[in-house]
């Protein structure tokens, strides 16, 4: 047998894969998405739009809002591992940090559900630590919640990253800056960061994807309009057996995934440059 | 030269834990004078130098910047400038910003930090460089930047750790000339950091050769190359040959007695501190003057038989391995003698190092009952452990 074709049969069981489990359900969702009653148009995107464009932009602004405070605070915890002068304070941090990239979305709903509601734990302990009266507690199950569960969940994963990449950065670069005259929060920010922008960037792209995905914190903190696309698409799918705009709101939820992935993209190309 | 006592280091004390790495050192440096720290890996050279810059805290003893403490006070209120290793150089900046980042933080306005950045890269050849990145510079390159960081922000000391280590040799030897000259055009102190004695030699004005958290010696490159403190020294300067001798300090002579392969010679004391006994002698390869055994002796001094087992050429002189009695020495001759040739060496008495055998003669002794001269040698190609007595 000709070589070439050897090499072809060897990667036919991951192809095969790839193409079975991947890009057939892709296509046929992305061709389902245009398949109206009288063959193909673009009634699924009218739908969508005219039903679902306040949960758009509530999902974007969501997502873009926690993958800003997972940012921030990746950068925070990083920062603080690499800089930190008290060495209990750092071994402490790196032991707890990690925790919640270990719990599931579904667990982490549920203990927020018990801990950001009207009656929940948070308010509970406010009340009673005589910070609000039982009047001003309010239920942080809606937008906040989401949000919450989000930074709570994925910071964890970002800064785990960003960390080590941090730690693989030549200490002599800060020491350097410390030298010269730096205090810790500029050298964090115009020495750490810039070198691990690249891996700080990817994180972020992958927590953005992964958060647009999440299904389980949008049901069981926000119950109410406005809420995320994942919601619409089941419930357009468990109440209605609506499978053609479902798949538009598919469609809509991987466009926006491929904004934050091109965002990415134009910035590592002018790094580079 | 060192009157003055510009830096002065009075009793530093530095340990990791329990290891002791720096042990009641101390040292003055004079304004304007250039020292090279000198020892093998692990002596503690660099972390005298992170000492001085303030990146390792002293548990015991003092750092003074012309009269005013600065042990307790951070990196950068020293009126230091520290130039790392490995460059340090921030990747993420071009060539001006990372020049001219000290200046930033002290608040300059931008055309005066544009200004400076232009002085110092014109000082340092680095014009038409500044809008690069320093993952497009070479290695020479880079470390120009990473000296022009350091200069750009006029400090009264520059501190450099191993800032050569790093480039390939031809640019290496032209490199520590240029900041030999810089140094000197500049009037600035500067402690430079090395393992290489010849680039020590060739840069500084005093040498400070360490062994184990200790001064072995400081002086100048002549002091320390040609009037050796210690064995150590002597062998980390170069003198790896080394033998066991027999010598009476008798006024101003040292006498050495004769043994089955070297002759009796008197040398002069010269201030040396030594007691009668057991010598250690030590002497380079190219102090010796090689010849056959049956060429009339041309020098004075004292003078070994052995016979020639493998000769090798250097460049400019045969080094010869020579086996004198059961101890394989180095010698330089300008001629190659063939293997098994019996030869003469003699050692002129100003290039022969005395110093008192350690004692307890334990392992590091040679047994001198069954052989007199038995001598152990060092091999060359590794620098000797530091002799315990």
């Amino acid at each position: 047998m000709p070589l070439p074709l050897l090499g072809l049969l060897l990667v036919l069981p991951a192809l095969a894969v790839i193409v079975l489990l991947f890009v057939v359900p892709l296509a046929a969702s992305v061709v389902g998405a245009f398949v109206v009653a009288d063959g193909f148009g673009l009634g699924n995107f009218v739908k969508t739009f005219a039903l679902y464009t306040p949960d758009i932009v509530f999902t974007v602004l969501i997502v873009s809002l926690s993958t800003a405070l997972i940012g921030a605070f990746a950068i925070a915890i990083g920062g603080y591992l690499t800089l930190g002068e008290n060495p209990r304070a750092v071994a402490i941090l790196r032991w707890l940090y990690r925790w919640p990239m270990f719990i599931p979305f579904i667990v982490v709903g549920q203990v927020l559900r018990t801990f950001l509601a009207r009656n929940g734990l948070m308010n509970n302990v406010l009340i009673g630590a005589g910070l609000i009266t039982p009047l001003d507690a309010t239920s942080f199950l809606d937008w906040r919640g989401i949000v919450i569960a989000f930074v709570w969940k994925q910071t964890p994963f970002v800064a785990l990253l960003v960390a080590g990449a941090m730690a693989s950065v030549d200490r002599g670069t800060l020491e350097a800056a410390r030298n010269l005259g730096a205090s810790r929060a500029r050298i964090l920010i115009e020495i750490l960061v810039p070198q691990v922008a690249t891996t700080l960037m990817v994180s972020l792209v992958l927590s953005f994807v992964t958060m647009m995905s999440v299904l389980s914190v949008p049901l069981m903190i926000n119950a109410q309009s406005p809420t995320m696309i994942t919601a619409d698409i089941a419930f357009r799918i468990n109440a209605y057996g609506d499978y053609g705009v479902a798949n538009a709101l598919g469609l809509v939820s991987l466009a926006i995934s491929a904004c934050a992935a091109i965002v990415y993209l134009r910035h590592s190309v002018r790094e580079r440059a | 030269m060192n009157d003055d006592a510009f830096l002065s280091i009075t009793d530093l004390s530095v340990g990791y834990g329990a290891t002791r790495v720096l042990e009641h050192l101390r040292l003055t440096i004079g304004r304007g004078e250039f020292v090279a720290l000198l020892g093998a890996s692990g002596c503690g050279k660099t972390t005298l130098l992170r000492a001085i810059a303030g990146f390792v805290a002293p548990s015991a003893g003092a750092i003074a910047v012309a009269g005013r403490d600065v042990t307790r006070l951070p990196p950068d209120r020293r009126g230091m400038a520290l130039v790392f290793q490995s460059y340090a150089l921030w990747p993420h900046m071009s060539v001006a910003k990372n020049i001219g980042y000290g200046l930033k933080l002290k608040g300059l306005p931008r055309t005066a930090i544009d200004r400076r950045v232009g002085e110092i890269e014109a000082l340092l050849g680095l014009s038409g460089l500044g809008a690069r990145k320093p993952g497009a510079l070479s290695g020479g390159q880079r470390q120009r930047v990473a000296l022009g960081r350091a200069l750009a922000v006029d400090p009264q000391i520059l501190l450099l750790d191993e800032p050569l280590s790093n480039l390939d040799a031809r640019i290496r030897l032209k490199v520590r000339h240029e900041i030999r000259a810089l140094q000197q055009r500049l009037g600035i102190t500067a402690v430079h950091v090395t393992h290489d004695r010849e680039e020590a030699m060739a840069m500084a004005d005093r040498v400070v050769v360490m062994e184990a958290g200790r001064i072995a010696q400081a002086g100048t490159p002549e002091e320390i190359y040609n009037r050796p403190a210690s064995a150590f020294v002597a062998a980390f300067m170069g003198a790896e040959n080394m033998l066991a001798l027999n010598g009476t300090v008798a006024g101003d002579k040292i006498h050495i007695a004769a043994g089955p392969h070297h002759g009796a010679a008197a040398v002069p004391r010269d201030g040396r501190v030594l007691a009668s006994g057991a010598l250690e002698a030590r002497f380079r390869a190219e102090a010796v003057q090689l010849e056959t055994l049956d060429a009339p002796r041309a020098t004075e001094g004292l003078a070994l038989s052995g016979h020639v087992e493998a000769v090798s050429y250097l460049g400019g002189a045969w080094r010869h391995s020579v086996r004198i009695g059961q101890t394989p020495v180095f010698a330089d001759a300008e001629h190659a003698l063939a293997p098994r040739t019996a030869v003469r060496l003699t050692i002129p008495a100003e290039k022969l190092f005395l110093f008192d055998t350690p004692s307890p003669s334990g392992a590091a002794a040679p047994a001198t009952d069954t052989h007199p001269t038995a001598t152990r040698a060092s091999r060359p190609d590794r620098v000797r452990e530091p002799v315990i007595s």
